[in-house]
């Protein structure tokens, strides 16, 4: 190629020259290049794109294809004769692309300046977020799963406000910490989970026997919620009262515990921090013992969690909330609360 | 869940797509979007739109339940915003004047709010607390059912460009105020207010709506106006007002606004303009007058029909024409063969006199006329548009269903008229 000396740009001048982030030079019509703002900047006020020699780089977010599909709305929509009608079913017809391709358009268009195609391409990207599932989102866009449960958990999220579905989604993420410890638990391969239970009972029954009741003057005065607090913090209560208890009881044993303890502390302790943020609806701090008896019933329900994870949301909302329904309010003792007693 | 051979295809656009995609949802499907991942946890937080409307309530339980909990979740929901608030719209029917909305409105003057947006339930009207006044970014204001009040020191919102009060209570000097104080106005709409007097002075106005019951409105300087539209609707002492005063309502109305581009009236419009004096010759003629709409014109009042011709023979621009009739029941009564004939009916050579047998409408092209009965001067304004418009394209005519007898007639009489266009069709609806 020639070095042609650079001329005045002139209106009526066909083509110009446009380079895209993989660094290739094309040829446009000027005319429909034009509608985008960026590219009608460069040429009126910069003077470029007259030849190969001083084409105008694009921004690095357009790429070939992405240029090609924006020339192609330009040059539909330059056109003044058409009706809304047949925009309207141009558009419709133009976004029906994938969503990979679809949010490159969009980036592209912003960086060209061209509003109305990112207002189109935005209406198309929100219509696909509407509606769906977290996980569908998830997968549609290629998002990591990284947020914590307890980032998950924050009240804003539970946009029904309902105090109940904030007690599920607690009980979840304990149930997931659980199921997770018993994998790890059972990873180690150590006996130690029948001594666990023992000591469990050992501890249950040495607690069971202290029967007192200033708890039942304020278990009176429960509510409902406190009925449900209690069913959640009976579970967690169970697993904290085994890996503190074993701290105790099983020296050589704390290693392994130690983790699971400290998971557990770790979540009770995450929890606390997210109870400075929560307005709890119900009294903090008092954990009740739990009535042997109920053991198994927990350990059933246990397994019941974990089916239920795997089953539809309002699959679980129902059950869970059944079950909710069933349990009766007990009164507990006072006695340990040292070990057991959550931070405030 | 997602490919491990994929990446992310979102998450590390500019703020700008994702406010532009986050906004297009429903606000609590832009809130979820807190949970995908830990880059979109705050993405929502910072979008400067805030909608609430009937999507954000559900309607299960029962009326308080839901206010309370909209209340909660809008409260909940400004707290952990960050950044500006440009627009900021409520249109829940469920929700009621309550306290909180006072405190909203005070967290949204110290965050820039431009587009203020409050449609409250029926009840208690929600009084506009004075933090509202100190807005100085406010550009758009759509009030409904508020009582608004505004202070003396108050100097006008200098960016407003559009107001909408649609039954708020606030006395009319505070209104006349309110519009001469923002310079920058161009859209007034003022709904159902009572027996107001109003005197607009809005330089950069450019579109105005009003309807209710006004007892006097007097455009005194709207020089940019480009579209009216007003429904007047009449109470026996408006009427009693109107027949005492003698000042000519379409000067005062009309009289400013050169650059009309579209004129719409509806019930008692034409009535009120015909109020006063008859102008005679019209001062202005409206050069970009292009499409009158008139409703519930009465055909048995003369003088409502002088203001209907005046206005179109100003505006020699004009392309389209919409006229509807009233039907008066003692047409029913009477039996339709006493509608009086052309020919007997009084004051005919009124429209010898005052249409010019040269008068061109030369751009009319479409004329829609609705509720006829045949009247004696409905025919007379047929025969005259029909006459007096080369280029007309379509005429539809939709006679009153009640008088079925007379449509007959209408149509013998109509075939006999000379159409100064050949293209024009006459569309006749009959049900």
């Amino acid at each position: 190629m020639s070095e042609i000396d650079m001329e005045v740009i002139k209106p009526e001048q066909p083509y110009i020259w446009l380079q895209t982030s993989d660094g290739s030079i094309q040829q446009v019509e000027q005319e429909i290049a034009m509608v985008c703002p960026l590219i009608c900047e460069e040429v009126i006020q910069k003077g470029m794109g007259s030849s190969k020699n001083c084409a105008i780089c694009l921004p690095q977010r357009v790429t070939p294809a992405a240029l090609s599909l924006i020339l192609d709305y330009c040059q539909f929509h330059h056109v003044s004769g058409r009706s809304n009608k047949e925009r309207k079913s141009y558009d419709e017809k133009f976004t029906r692309m994938d969503t990979k391709q679809l949010c490159e358009l969009t980036s592209a268009a912003d960086s060209l300046q061209l509003k109305p195609l990112v207002d189109l391409t935005s209406r198309t990207l929100a219509r696909i977020i509407e509606g769906k599932s977290p996980e569908e989102i998830r997968s549609v866009f290629n998002l990591p799963d990284d947020l914590t449960e307890e980032e998950k958990l924050e009240p804003l999220n539970n946009t029904t406000d309902d105090p109940r579905i904030r007690l599920l989604n607690r009980l979840y993420a304990k149930k997931r910490k659980e199921l997770k410890e018993r994998e790890r638990l059972k990873n180690v391969e150590v006996e130690e989970e029948h001594v666990d239970d023992r000591s469990v009972d050992d501890l249950l029954s040495f607690i069971n026997g202290n029967d007192a009741d200033p708890k039942g003057m304020k278990n009176s005065k429960n509510k409902k919620k406190n009925r449900r607090k209690k069913e959640q913090l009976k579970i967690s209560s169970l697993k904290e009262a085994s890996e503190l208890n074993n701290k105790e009881i099983n020296g050589h044993n704390i290693r392994p515990q130690t983790d699971g303890a400290n998971g557990i502390a770790e979540a009770s302790q995450s929890n606390t921090e997210d109870s400075t943020f929560v307005s709890r609806e119900f009294d903090d701090g008092d954990i009740d013992e739990m009535d042997p008896a109920l053991q198994e019933k927990l350990d059933r329900e246990v397994e019941d969690f974990a089916r239920i994870l795997n089953s539809d949301w309002p699959e679980r909302m129902q059950e869970l909330l059944s079950l909710g329904q069933e349990r009766k309010a007990t009164l507990f003792a006072s006695n340990g609360n040292s070990i057991l007693r959550r931070n405030a | 869940m997602g490919d491990a051979s994929g990446s992310d295809l979102i998450s590390d656009l500019p703020q700008s797509i994702i406010e532009s995609i986050l906004v297009r949802l429903p606000i609590r499907d832009a809130v979820r979007t807190s949970i995908l991942s830990s880059k979109w946890r705050y993405k929502w937080a910072s979008i400067t739109q805030l909608v609430f409307d009937e999507k954000c309530v559900d309607t299960c339980s029962d009326r308080d339940v839901v206010e309370k909990t909209v209340v909660k979740f809008i409260t909940r929901l400004l707290f952990l915003h960050q950044g500006p608030i440009h627009k900021f719209q409520i249109t829940i029917s469920y929700l009621q004047s309550c306290p909180e909305i006072d405190q909203w409105i005070l967290f949204l003057s110290r965050n820039d709010i431009k587009e203020l947006v409050l449609e409250l339930g029926e009840g208690e009207f929600f009084r506009i607390p004075s933090c509202l006044f100190k807005c100085k970014k406010l550009c758009r204001l759509e009030l409904f059912r508020c009582e608004l009040d505004p202070p003396p020191s108050f100097k006008g919102f200098l960016c407003l460009r559009s107001l909408n009060l649609h039954q708020v209570l606030i006395s009319p000097e505070a209104i006349e105020a309110l519009i001469s104080n923002c310079p920058l106005l161009e859209s007034l709409s003022l709904s159902y207010f009572d027996s107001l007097a109003l005197s607009i002075r809005a330089p950069n106005l450019k579109y105005l709506y009003l309807e209710g019951e006004f007892r006097d409105i007097c455009l005194e300087d709207t020089p940019q106006l480009v579209e009216i539209s007003v429904a007047m609707y009449m109470t026996d002492d408006i009427a009693e007002h109107f027949e005492q005063s003698a000042d000519c309502n379409f000067v005062k109305f009309l009289g400013g606004v050169p650059n009309l581009e579209r004129l719409v009236g509806h019930i008692y419009f034409t009535k009120y303009l015909s109020i006063g004096n008859d102008p005679g010759c019209l001062p202005i003629m409206y050069k970009n007058l292009e499409t009158i709409e008139l409703n519930q014109v009465s055909f048995e009042d003369m003088k409502e029909i002088l203001i209907v011709l005046r206005l179109i023979t100003s505006s020699p621009n004009l392309k389209e024409l919409q006229i509807s009739g009233i039907f008066y029941t003692n047409f029913l009564w009477q039996g339709s063969s006493n509608i009086p004939s052309a020919t007997d009916a009084p004051d005919l050579d009124f429209w010898e006199k005052e249409c010019p047998s040269k008068c061109r409408l030369s751009q009319l092209r479409v004329v829609h006329l609705t509720d006829m009965c045949g009247v004696p001067h409905e025919m007379e304004l047929i025969k005259f548009l029909l006459g007096s418009s080369p280029v007309l394209e379509i005429m539809t005519i939709i006679p009153c269903v009640y008088v079925v007898e007379s449509q007959l007639k209408m149509l013998t009489e109509l075939v006999k008229f000379r159409r100064a266009s050949a293209k024009a069709e006459i569309v006749f609806v009959r049900e």
